[in-house]
């Protein structure tokens, strides 16, 4: 016993540095803990998830009346560019990676990631480019105005004449989101390669590490392509090269290929952690193990294999030819495959279980719902001569936002309440988390159900103006998105005085399987005590068998003793 | 206890089917009345997605919904429910249901695309679409001409070089393959009516030849579909499709007409905010392209949308 | 007793302490070569790029534009290619010990690359084309542009580990930082027969 006390500190020397306070102080530090990088990813995601909500509200406001009367044209056009912009690469991105940051070292049993200080950095570049992104309202001409895709021709145009302008803030700030989030995946997956704890194989590994794996995978080879488009788009803004600019015999398609291939996987490095959040709370509310835990973990990385071959279904009504549009309505059509596996196999979980109805529950299954509704969205837009009617219409905006909000952010949510009583070591309100949920849930549907038959009858996305044809369905999607807005009320309500006033939680309030909840909640300082040897897979829910080594000698001992 | 639980499913399903077919039919109704041939195709495609997607969101969420009522645990129950890890048979089979289905979407909905013979950009004309168009176009007179699309920030302007009018407004005559040769000045723009289902984005620096056939008289609304700048909303047009007849009989009077400025709404607008009698603030814009001096401006007002 | 059990444990922890920093090299090593592998994504979609422009665009060269001078480039791509050999033998003699033998050739491997370098700013400067002169110029200086940062990173990342080689007994365990270096040098070289080919001799 005296041996390891005066061990432990020489062992501990080449750590990553301890010591940081264990008071509110330390989330505003360099801290190279990543519990605590998670948190701070996940706060400073959620303070631009608020302002670019308040940019979707201002936008709602605007298509209440067919006609542009709130905003400028302008301000509209600078509006749904930064909703998009901040959506994507400030608050879901960051907001996944705190996530991950959080739970990946202690659900494989680390102390930390492999590059403690590589992530720190790359967490504190979220603010820099959030901050080099909202500057561009103040610079003359005003933020981007060419959409979140900045396709060129239009993102070239440059009225201002300026060389300090809107999108080219733009571009910096997304090659900047891309670096951060190149160090983020090449630490998260180096993380998992190599720190497991024994006995950890990778098919005793949750599968939200598995899903994030191969999310960071995504990033790994679609980032480089989408930086490649960037660089060749900032030196035709900025020098006046003629990579994308038809006037000088640019292809302004290739861009659009450029963008494609690393912004449709996108959609599935924020899809797949949420998988892997939906695949970590149904065992544990319905208490019964994943059905299917290794078809539902490589499926993951079959995703990631064929999102790498799809891109070109965003482009069936660009200079398309006919065989690229075949071919990619077939790759497109085949990875609802190994989703629809995933969704089947989490209903079959749920299935015969003995279901209990928390706010993450909740969430998951609402998240569930609506990921289905969007599923099969995401099917009749495959089909081409169906996509050619819809697409960029607002049944294109209406299966996106299922996705992005209805499943994603709700799946966020469904995690946030779950590991909240880990994070904070308090509880939550269940009653304000299930008052969240209600004005999420019917918030969501009403927002983005109306965009469906406002596309189907031909209303093009991002107008400002629109005719009065419309004008039913876009009251209530707007109804709808203010109703959102006032769903995130009882959230904040609930976490800060959670936080502040909660009860104390236990390690494993939801009696649940894993290695993150054997250690006390919040966890020490580098997790573990003992590194854990892992013996079964995750979720052995009803099967009464230890999930380390260490348990086992308890109960060996436990048994002796008795 | 294996043949009660098929019962049970073949007893779904027959409740679901009717269910799903019937929102299938009721799919029909939620997009604009076709007036193409394309879009008769389309509405098929669609009515079918539809019945299937119905089919396949009842049976999940139905599912979802069963257990949530009803397999709850009870209040005091702190105990796990049965530990079953899967199901080898049952997992092969999902996989193997979906990937069946997709195929036959993807097969259905490659028949489809085939009879509409859509030309890609810079695409030799299809067999199959002429095909299909033949037997409509036969009762019409002789081929016509390629009707000159020219788009730019933020106007729609049409060409008819046989006759040689220019206008704001496209006509177009009844039961007659369609032929536009579409051209953009500045930047992508899309070539959209959504009663005819088709779309086709025009890319600068190329000429971007595009087909389809009207089949119902009435007046519609050509959008921009792809986002093109400030004013990128109101590029919008009107379609006309009357007889062949009443299309020559307009052609004749357009080419008689003097050329006067045509329909231009964004600039318009622009002027509103140059001359600062707009007070919203706002930043600053590409230029809009003045009215071009055409023909036949057209009507401003808005078609009546069909029912 | 207890002093012996002491010592023993304070063995145990040394052995446990190397076997760490071992893992943690390791580490980094796994994590540099993920990323050297996400980078060459960015050179693989700058070759797509280059590869469609230059299938598709009617004139590929600019007016007045007769295409490149092969020979000096010759020269600059054997200087480089062989300096990959150099390196690898360099870093042979790291392994053997021979830290004098190991600075020398990582020193030679240094005067190449900067010798490329060299060569292809006198390359640049002769060319009557720019980076805005149609496609063809901007792929060229892009291409070339983009490898040049990544051969002129390399002589930056070997002056490291040159200075760093003579911190007493920093390179007895071996050192990942060479090896890493050593990867990078050989991703460049790969990197630049691809493009030589596609620019210099696809003409």
């Amino acid at each position: 016993m005296t041996e390891t006390s005066i061990i432990a500190p020489y062992y501990r020397q080449n750590e990553p540095q301890p010591g940081e306070p264990e008071n509110w102080w330390r989330f505003f530090t360099f801290s190279t803990d990543h519990k605590v990088i998670g948190i701070q990813y996940i706060v400073t995601a959620f303070v631009f998830f608020l302002v670019g909500g308040f940019l979707a509200m201002v936008m709602r406001g605007e298509l209440i009346t067919p006609e542009a009367d709130l905003v400028d044209r302008t301000v509209y056009n600078a509006l749904f560019t930064m909703h998009g912009t901040i959506m994507l690469f400030m608050w879901t991105f960051p907001v996944l990676n705190g996530l991950a940051n959080y739970l990946v070292p202690l659900q494989i049993g680390a102390r930390d990631m492999a590059f403690p200080r590589l992530n720190a950095v790359a967490f504190w570049m979220v603010p820099v480019f959030g901050l080099i992104l909202m500057a561009s309202f103040l610079v003359p001409g005003g933020p981007s105005q060419s959409g979140w895709w900045a396709y060129p021709p239009v993102s070239l145009q440059n009225p201002t004449g300026n060389l300090i302008n809107g999108q080219f803030l733009w571009i910096l700030a997304v090659a900047l989101s891309g670096i951060s989030s190149i160090i983020g995946a090449v630490n998260i997956v180096t993380t998992i390669i190599r720190m497991r704890a024994p006995g950890m194989t990778f098919f005793k590994m949750p599968v939200f590490c598995w899903t994030v794996a191969a999310a960071q995978t995504i990033q790994l080879f679609g980032l480089p392509a989408l930086t490649a488009g960037a660089v060749m788009l900032l030196f035709d803004l900025t020098v006046g090269t003629s990579f994308f600019d038809p006037a000088t015999g640019g292809d302004p398609v290739l861009y659009q290929h450029f963008f494609w291939f690393y912004s449709h996987p996108a959609v599935y490095v924020i899809i797949l952690p949420v998988f892997g959040v939906f695949s970590e709370l149904f065992p544990v509310y319905a208490r019964k193990p994943l059905f299917g835990y290794k078809f539902v973990a490589v499926s993951s990385f079959v995703i990631t294999g064929l999102s790498a071959i799809v891109w070109v279904h965003h482009m069936f009504a660009s200079g398309t030819p006919s065989w690229m549009r075949m071919l990619f309505m077939a790759t497109t059509m085949t990875i609802s495959v190994p989703t629809g596996v995933k969704i089947f196999a989490w209903v079959a979980t749920v299935w015969g279980g003995k279901i209990r109805l928390t706010t993450p529950m909740l969430f998951a299954l609402g998240g569930l719902v609506n990921f289905l509704f969007a599923g099969i969205t995401g099917i009749m837009l495959a089909a081409v001569p169906f996509d050619i009617h819809v697409n960029n219409t607002y049944f294109v905006v209406g299966h996106f936002h299922y996705v992005i909000y209805g499943a994603a952010v709700m799946g966020i949510y469904a995690a946030i309440y779950h590991w909240f009583p880990k994070m904070t070591g308090r509880m939550y309100y269940e009653g304000l988390g299930k008052l969240h949920f209600v004005l999420t849930f019917v918030g969501v549907n009403l927002n983005f159900f109306p965009m469906h038959p406002l596309g189907l009858q031909g209303m093009p996305r991002r107008v400002a103006s629109y005719d009065p044809e419309f004008a039913y369905w876009n009251v209530i999607a707007s109804i709808g998105a203010f109703l959102l807005g006032v769903s995130v009320l009882p959230f904040l309500l609930n976490m800060i005085s959670s936080w502040i006033l909660g009860d104390k939680a236990p390690a494993n309030p939801w009696r649940a399987i894993g290695l993150e909840w054997l250690v006390a909640s919040p966890p020490p300082h580098e997790n573990f005590a003992e590194i854990p040897t892992v013996v079964s897979e995750p979720y052995g829910y009803g099967k009464n068998e230890p999930l380390i080594a260490q348990q086992m000698v308890s109960t060996e001992l436990a048994s002796e003793l008795s | 206890m294996k043949v009660r639980v098929i019962l049970r499913l073949l007893l779904l399903a027959a409740i679901m089917t009717p269910i799903s077919i019937w929102v299938g039919q009721q799919a029909y109704h939620w997009m604009p009345e076709p007036a193409s041939e394309e879009a008769l195709l389309v509405d098929n495609l669609f009515s079918f997605l539809t019945t299937l997607g119905t089919f396949i969101f009842l049976g999940v969420a139905g599912t979802l919904l069963y257990s949530v009522l009803f397999q709850r645990a009870a209040k005091y129950d702190e105990g796990d429910g049965p530990p079953i890890e899967g199901n080898l048979t049952l997992e092969i089979v999902w996989t193997a249901i979906p990937f069946v289905l997709v195929v036959w979407i993807a097969g259905y909905s490659y028949k489809i695309y085939d009879q509409m013979g859509i030309l890609g950009p810079m695409e030799h004309v299809h067999m199959m679409g002429e095909a299909i168009a033949a037997p409509l176009t036969a009762a019409a007179p002789a081929q016509p001409e390629s009707i000159e699309v020219h788009a730019r920030q933020w106007v729609w302007e049409f060409y008819y070089p046989q006759a040689g009018v220019t206008s704001t407004e496209l006509h177009l005559p009844n039961y007659t393959r369609a032929k536009l040769a579409m051209t953009s000045e500045d930047v992508i723009h899309g070539f959209y009516v959504p009663a005819f289902r088709v779309k086709q984005d025009v890319i600068p620096g190329r000429q971007v030849n595009f087909e389809f056939t009207p089949i119902r008289e009435g007046t519609y609304r050509l959008r921009d579909s792809e986002y093109s700048g400030t004013y990128f909303a109101a590029m919008q047009a009107n379609v006309v499709v009357e007889s062949a007849d009443a299309y020559h009989q307009w052609l004749n009077q357009a080419a008689a007409q003097v050329p006067q400025p045509g329909l231009n709404p964004s600039y318009v607008e622009y002027q509103v905010r140059v001359e600062n009698r707009d007070s919203r603030p706002g930043w600053k814009t590409v230029t809009p392209a003045p009215a071009p001096l055409v023909n036949f401006p057209g009507s401003p007002d808005l078609p009546i949308p069909g029912p | 007793m207890s002093s012996v059990n002491l010592d023993q444990n304070l063995n145990t922890a040394a052995t446990v302490h190397a076997a760490d920093h071992h893992e943690e090299g390791e580490h980094r090593l796994v994590g540099f070569i993920i990323f050297l592998l996400s980078e060459s994504v960015i050179f693989l979609s700058f070759f797509v790029g280059y590869i469609v422009y230059k299938t598709t665009t009617a004139d590929w060269l600019p007016a007045g534009v007769e295409g490149l001078e092969v020979r000096e480039p010759l020269i600059n791509t054997i200087v480089l290619v062989s300096s990959s050999f150099v390196i690898y033998f360099a870093e042979r003699y790291l392994k053997k010990e021979n830290l004098w033998g190991f600075r020398a050739l990582w020193l030679l491997t240094m005067a190449m690359g900067s010798f490329f370098l060299y060569g292809q700013a006198v390359e640049w400067a002769s060319l009557s084309f720019s980076f805005t002169d149609g496609l063809y110029g901007g792929t060229f200086y892009l291409l070339t542009g983009f490898h040049g940062l990544h051969v002129l990173t390399g002589v930056l990342m070997m002056a490291v580990m040159l200075g760093r080689s003579f911190i007493p007994g920093n390179y007895e365990d071996g050192e990942v930082g060479v090896i890493a270096t050593s990867l990078f040098w050989h991703f460049v070289d790969v990197i630049w027969i691809i493009l030589f080919i596609l620019i210099y001799v696809w003409q």
